[in-house]
């Protein structure tokens, strides 16, 4: 998968914006939207959040978690806030500092998931269980981790082969 | 979007060899110490060091794998096929002590497939053979991801240099997911430098136009 179609998932999530015109509900095949009054906080798409926030029709209110004391372990969503920073740094505070503790938080995630990719195939097992990992996260390490496990398969393959044959010829 | 417009085929690394693979034809041509097993009439032209019309009986000379595992049968013994010393007790012992520090492109390139086309022959170290594949793969598992998912924008030929065909291909899918993020990371920027381009060639041409 491409990270542009990650960031276009990504759009799907949620945001609260506080709007600043008035429209009545809006019915999508994608679901309904609205109604817009000035200043009443609703949530929407952040593709839609993204659209009016560009055209200037409202204020993106920041998700909770998009705060620098609370940037700490909790999970997050890498495509959305890159989104976000970039499109709306004017409504969320500290952005900069945002910025740099979400690398950082990837950094030490991505350091994180390598050294459990290593371990799971040090212990030659045959399922693990990723939890708490963004799609981007998974996204990146993806192919690598898939044709590897190939690779181990076929030579794990060859052990059962190797010994089935020598069985064979016991007898 | 993903701009690949060619997909070779892949090793068979396995037992199976992929017959369309050009790595697996390339393979084939590793040459494997033998021992005939019988005489092989008027065929002493190939063997350059003697001067006999036949090969004899417990000729030891080597021959190409396609070949050895053509003449290969467990009924009728043609010939034997010995192991090359990669894959012998000594080597294997030095896999197994530190896989990093041997380099497999040297003992190889083909050190994963071959290994396991020699399971085709048996021989009483087949297990052993498997299993230490399986752990030099293992141990030399963490060193080719690190190295491919850090090594971003940089000459890679010092890392993969010593890498077995097998793990170079690893490496180039673990780069090709390091770079798909990159460039989606840096996707803003470079946006901007290209309008900005544009924006000075419109210039010029209202300057050209004005004077």
């Amino acid at each position: 998968m491409d990270p542009l179609e990650v960031e276009f998932l990504a759009e799907k999530e949620t945001v609260k914006i506080i709007p600043n015109f008035s429209l009545d509900k809006i019915y999508l095949i994608g679901g309904d939207l609205g109604p817009f009054n000035p200043g009443l906080p609703v949530d929407v798409p952040v593709w839609l959040a993204l659209n009016l926030k560009q055209r200037q029709k409202c204020r993106i209110v920041p998700p909770e978690w998009m705060e620098v004391e609370k940037l700490e372990e909790i999970p997050f969503s890498m495509g959305l806030t890159k989104l976000l920073l970039t499109h709306a740094s004017d409504n969320i505070p500290k952005a900069d500092e945002i910025r740099t503790l979400v690398k950082d938080i990837w950094d030490t995630r991505i350091a994180k998931l390598r050294l459990s990719a290593d371990s799971f195939i040090r212990e030659q097992e045959a399922h693990a269980k990723l939890d708490n990992l963004t799609l981007m996260e998974i996204n990146t390490i993806r192919t690598f981790l898939l044709d590897s496990l190939n690779c181990m398969y076929k030579l794990r393959s060859n052990l059962q082969q190797g010994s089935s044959k020598g069985q064979f010829s016991n007898y | 979007m993903e701009s690949q417009s060619y997909f070779p085929v892949q090793p068979g690394v396995g037992v199976e060899e992929n017959f369309l693979s050009l790595d697996d034809i390339l393979l084939t041509h590793e040459r494997l110490p033998v021992r005939t097993e019988c005489t092989f009439p008027r065929l002493g032209f190939l063997d350059k060091s003697s001067d006999s019309q036949d090969i004899t009986e417990g000729t030891k000379m080597e021959l190409p794998l396609w070949l050895s595992k053509g003449l290969y049968e467990r009924k009728r013994r043609v010939l034997s096929v010995e192991m090359p010393k990669v894959y012998r007790e000594g080597w294997r012992t030095v896999f197994t002590a530190d896989p990093n520090v041997v380099d497999l492109h040297k003992m190889g390139p083909y050190y994963y497939g071959l290994g396991s086309q020699l399971l085709h022959f048996d021989s009483p170290e087949n297990p052993d053979i498997a299993q230490a594949l399986l752990q030099t793969f293992i141990g030399r598992f963490r060193r080719t991801m690190d190295s491919s998912q850090n090594a971003y924008n940089e000459d890679t030929s010092a890392l993969v240099e010593r890498l077995d065909s097998l793990e170079k291909r690893l490496f180039k899918s673990g780069q090709s997911g390091l770079n798909g993020f990159q460039s989606w990371e840096k996707g803003q920027a470079a946006q901007l430098t290209a309008s900005s381009l544009v924006l000075n060639y419109r210039k010029r041409k209202m300057m050209d136009v004005q004077s």
